[in-house]
This record gives structure tokens, C-alpha cells and sequence, in this order.
């Protein structure tokens, strides 16, 4: 009986020392993310590093070689409300996953819609700006269009930007259509202002505002977007911190209004025109 | 200079050109749909700085800046690369010139696009994480720091301008050990010869002998190979290194201007390399009179 006895107690102090090992264990372990995790570096470091690309009116260039736009906007406001600086790394739209994946930066901030394809690479946050893709015709080569269905025709050409959203919508919607790709929309738009390409597909409102600018060769065969596409921050994936704090963080802005505001004035205003050129 | 005799044949030559011209002209302006704003660009080189009261580069300026950083870097690294492997080509050492025709074989048999990706990766994921470089550049001296906006990049930007400029390095340095083994095994070997009857050792040989003639023979392909690192050089805009090709790229996703920037960058391009070309023909002429 003694035995026995002394073989449960040895048990139960067992199992205890090891549940108290392995919560200590766990909490190293949880103590260790949150310091490898990459909203601590960025305080650490007192600086943001944000990945993204030019796109009007997301984030471009103004005159004097300052960058601007909404996604510029909504990067400033979050690094001053970490209480960080923020410092941009313009990066090929193309190469941009693989950059973030290798830490060239913490995050991008540039329009990117969440698609399944880039979030089994990614995590992404709760979305901060709805997006959709819309095209713009040629007025020569396919005038007097209004619909979707008659674009997807195999003797017409789609011009859009390789790896974007616009280019898997155009193999989605128009799959007769021979599609052309090319690393920047100036040089896809120069395609269909050349009479190469009947249809450019981009994100709103870039086709629009082209259509306004080049009223001769383009014209909007209808107002609608083609895709309804949310957009969000990628960060790196595992990183619970970091998708917490931007998550909540875009929550609130939301709720202030402040998102909307700023979605606002670039997205439906050319207000900030005059800046650029 | 020798003097210009026009003949008729240049005449008709001349005329042909300025048709081409006019014709290229023509297309632009009557069959594309392009609007020209020249008016538009003189700004994205310099403007007025009112509140600091004095001229400042605009992106495409500070891209050219950035463009001569990086070549004068890559020059200079691929240049002391190229000479080194070049004597090692030359070496009468198996071992050295095995490394030296593994280095020219693998670098030059790359296409350089895709000797700047797997560098910039494998560099700047790496080894400059390994070294903490890039820790180590944020957390300089102010004036440190500043020393390197002048001469290198911004600190922000400091490994990938560092992992560009020693890819372009790597890769002109390739084609550098050719020319110098050229210049060197073209020297005629009775020069040898002679110096070896001097009792010369083999590195005052090289040194005293032979590297003086293989220099002057080699200064015209090498004038060529640092004209081809300013051109070369536009290839690591893939990596977004913001010299000249990529600062007008981003200027041109904003302003879509997209003939001016190009036409502007073609021209910025060709006043670098053209400067150059005019520096080597000037060396090269005073070389032989020096040499006779």
C-alpha cells in the first residue's frame, strides 16, 4: 500500500512540475513572439517602414518629389499614432510580396485586394478601403460598346498591370480576349492610346479619370465597377501582434469617419490635381 | 581634328536623316494619340525651393546623382576585381587561373537581371542581416550619416544601394578580367624576354614591363566597359534602387508623361556616357603622344 501511495504522489508532483515547466515554457514562448513580432521592432526602431508602389491617386509623386495619396495619407496617420516615424520603400508592384516576405519593410500599404492567392502567402487585415476593377475603351477600335459580355470577344485585346487584380479579373470576365501585360499602368494605358489595345482594365477610379483626360480615344462603356474587391494591409504571416493592432486600428479609424473622409477626396475629387502637375 | 570635307554624298545622307526625323516626328504627332507637355518636365528636374531659398534637384536630377553613385562605386570595386582577376588569368599558377575562368565563365554566362535578384536576396536577407548593416547604418553618427547620403545613399536605403552597386560591380568586373588579360598576354613576349635578361623578378616584370604597354592598349575597351556600367546600371531599378531609370518610372506611374521622361532619361543617359567618351578619346590621345 505504501508503495502505491508514494507512486501517486510521485505522480501528481510529476504532472504537476511538468504543467508548471510547460506554462513557463509557453510563456517564454508567447513572451519571445511578442518581441520577435513586428509591430515591437517597429517601435524599437522608431520607424515604419511601409512597402508600396505609385499608382494615382493611391500614392504618387507630387511636384516636388514628395509622395502623396490616400494610401500615403492613411500610412502617415498610423505611424503617428504608434508614435513612430514613417519612411516609404517604393517597390515594384511585382516584386512586392517576395519584399515583404524577406523583410525589406513591415508592411504594404498599397491598395492590395485581398485575394486567397496572396493570402495563403500573406496575412492580411481587416480591410480599410473597398476597391473594384473598371475599363476603359478605345473609342476607334470598339466604339459604341456598353456591356461587359461585349468585350469578351477573341479578336480584342485587354491591356492591365502584370500581377494586379485587373489583370485576373480580365482573365476572369473577358477570357477570349487576348490579354497583354506590362509592368506599369502608363505603359498598359499607352497601349490602348496607340490603337494596340480595345480595353484597359484598372482599379476605379483610374479609368474614369483617363476617360476624362482622353476624351477623343477613350471612352467608359458603363459607370459600374466589374469586381467589388476589399483592400488591405499585408503583413508578414504569424504575427498575431501586428495584425491586432493594425485590425484595431483601422477599426476605429473607420468608426471616426477618418477612412472615409480621405477615401473621400482622392478617390472622388481632383482636388489635389494641381499638386501633381 | 581632321577637317570636314561635305561631298554630295553627304549632302543626300544629311537629307535622308532629317526626313527620318521628320517622318518618326510625323507618326508621333498625326498617327498616336499623344498630347506632348514638354512645359512640364523642366520642374521634375529642379525647382525653387521657397522656403530654403535656393535651386534644389527634383527626382530625376537626384536619380542622375544616384546613377553616377552607383557607376563611380561599381567602377571602382569592379575595376580592382577585374585587375585581380585579370592577373590571376594570366598567373602561372593552375589554381589562380581556375579561379579567375570560373569567375568570367559564371558572371558572364548570367543574364545580369538575374544575377541582381539572386545578389539582392541572398545579400541583403543574409549576409548584411548576418553583419546587422543595416542596424548598424540607422544607429551611425549624424555626420556619418551624412557623409553617406552625399557619397552613397540615403541610410535607409543603404543595402540595397550597397547589394546594386557591388552586383553591377561583380558583373562589369567579369568583362574587366578579359580586357585586362588581353592587354596583358597581347604584350609580345620577346618584351618578357628582355626583361627576364634584365634579371628582373616576374612582379617587377608585370610590373615595370609589361603592365605599362598592356595599360595603354587596354584604356580604349575599358573607356567602353565604365560606359557600359552607367548604361548597365539602369538594370537595378528591378530592385527599386531609385536611380535614374527608376526615379523616371515612378515620376511617369504619377504624371504619366510617359515620351517626355523617357526622351529626358534617354538624354541624361547620353550626357553621362558622352562626357566619358570625350574623357577616354582626351586620355587616349595623351597616352600616345606621351608614349610616342
Amino acid at each position: 500500500m505504501k508503495a502505491w501511495r508514494f507512486i501517486q504522489v510521485t505522480a501528481l508532483i510529476g504532472a504537476i512540475m511538468i504543467f508548471v515547466v510547460n506554462s513557463a515554457q509557453a510563456e517564454s514562448v508567447r513572451n519571445q513572439l511578442a518581441q520577435e513580432s513586428t509591430i515591437e521592432q517597429v517601435l524599437q526602431r522608431g520607424v515604419l517602414k511601409v512597402g508600396m508602389d505609385t499608382f494615382v491617386p493611391w500614392a504618387m509623386k507630387n511636384t516636388k518629389g514628395q509622395l502623396i495619396g490616400f494610401e500615403i495619407d492613411v500610412a502617415k496617420q498610423l505611424a503617428q499614432d504608434l508614435g513612430v516615424e514613417v519612411e516609404f520603400v517604393p517597390t515594384k508592384w511585382s516584386g512586392i510580396i517576395p519584399a515583404l516576405l524577406t523583410g525589406k519593410f513591415d508592411v504594404i500599404i498599397g491598395g492590395m485586394s485581398t485575394t486567397t492567392e496572396r493570402n495563403l502567402k500573406v496575412n492580411f487585415t481587416v480591410p480599410y478601403n473597398y476597391t473594384g476593377q473598371a475599363i476603359v475603351a478605345n473609342k476607334n477600335l470598339a466604339p459604341g460598346l456598353s456591356t461587359l459580355e461585349d468585350f469578351n470577344r477573341d479578336d480584342f485585346t485587354v491591356a492591365a498591370r502584370t500581377g494586379s487584380t485587373a489583370a485576373e479579373a480580365a482573365r476572369k470576365f473577358l477570357p477570349k480576349a487576348k490579354l497583354v501585360l506590362f509592368d506599369t499602368e502608363p505603359a498598359a494605358l499607352q497601349e490602348i492610346l496607340n490603337d494596340k489595345a480595345h480595353v484597359f482594365v484598372s482599379s476605379a477610379p483610374l479609368p474614369a479619370f483617363q476617360a476624362i483626360e482622353h476624351p477623343d480615344t477613350l471612352y467608359l462603356p458603363f459607370k459600374d465597377t466589374i469586381t467589388k474587391e476589399p483592400t488591405s494591409f499585408a503583413v508578414r504571416k504569424g504575427d498575431v501582434d501586428t495584425l491586432n493592432i493594425f485590425n484595431n486600428w483601422i477599426r476605429r479609424k473607420e468608426l471616426e469617419g477618418w477612412l472615409q473622409e480621405r477615401a473621400l477626396y482622392w478617390f472622388n475629387t481632383r482636388d489635389w490635381a494641381d499638386q501633381v502637375e | 581634328m581632321r577637317h570636314f570635307k561635305i561631298g554630295p554624298l553627304d549632302v543626300i545622307l544629311l537629307v535622308l536623316l532629317a526626313a527620318g526625323v521628320g517622318y518618326l516626328a510625323y507618326v508621333v504627332e498625326a498617327r498616336m494619340n499623344y498630347t506632348w507637355r514638354w512645359d512640364a518636365m523642366p520642374k521634375y528636374l529642379a525647382y525653387y525651393d521657397e522656403e530654403k531659398g535656393r535651386w534644389v534637384a527634383n527626382f530625376l536630377l537626384q536619380g542622375l546623382f544616384a546613377t553616377i553613385r552607383i557607376s563611380i562605386l561599381a567602377t571602382i570595386l569592379g575595376s580592382v576585381l577585374g585587375l585581380l582577376m585579370g592577373l590571376a588569368r594570366t598567373s602561372r599558377s593552375g589554381l589562380l587561373r581556375l579561379l579567375g575562368t570560373g569567375y568570367v565563365e559564371l558572371v558572364r554566362n548570367l543574364p545580369p537581371l538575374v544575377l541582381v535578384f539572386i545578389f539582392y536576396f541572398f545579400f541583403s536577407d543574409y549576409i548584411a542581416q548576418v553583419l546587422g548593416l543595416d542596424d548598424a547604418v540607422r544607429h551611425a553618427p549624424d555626420w556619418l550619416q551624412n557623409v553617406m547620403r552625399v557619397v552613397l545613399a540615403e541610410p535607409s536605403r543603404f543595402t540595397a544601394f550597397l547589394s546594386a552597386a557591388i552586383t553591377i560591380a561583380l558583373y562589369e568586373g567579369a568583362f574587366i578580367t578579359e580586357i585586362v588579360r588581353a592587354g596583358i598576354q597581347s604584350v609580345e613576349y620577346g618584351q618578357w624576354e628582355a626583361a627576364y635578361a634584365l634579371g628582373l623578378s616576374r612582379w617587377q616584370r608585370l610590373r615595370h614591363v609589361v603592365l605599362p604597354q598592356a595599360f595603354t592598349r587596354i584604356v580604349p575597351p575599358l573607356a567602353g566597359q565604365f560606359i557600359s556600367t552607367i548604361k548597365d546600371s539602369s538594370i537595378v531599378s528591378v530592385i527599386s534602387v531609385s536611380e535614374l531609370t527608376f526615379q523616371g518610372m515612378e515620376l511617369m506611374a504619377s504624371t504619366y508623361l510617359t515620351f517626355e521622361i523617357w526622351i529626358t532619361v534617354a538624354l541624361l543617359y547620353f550626357s553621362m556616357t558622352f562626357t566619358l567618351s570625350m574623357l577616354a578619346r582626351r586620355l587616349e590621345t595623351s597616352l600616345a603622344r606621351r608614349l610616342g
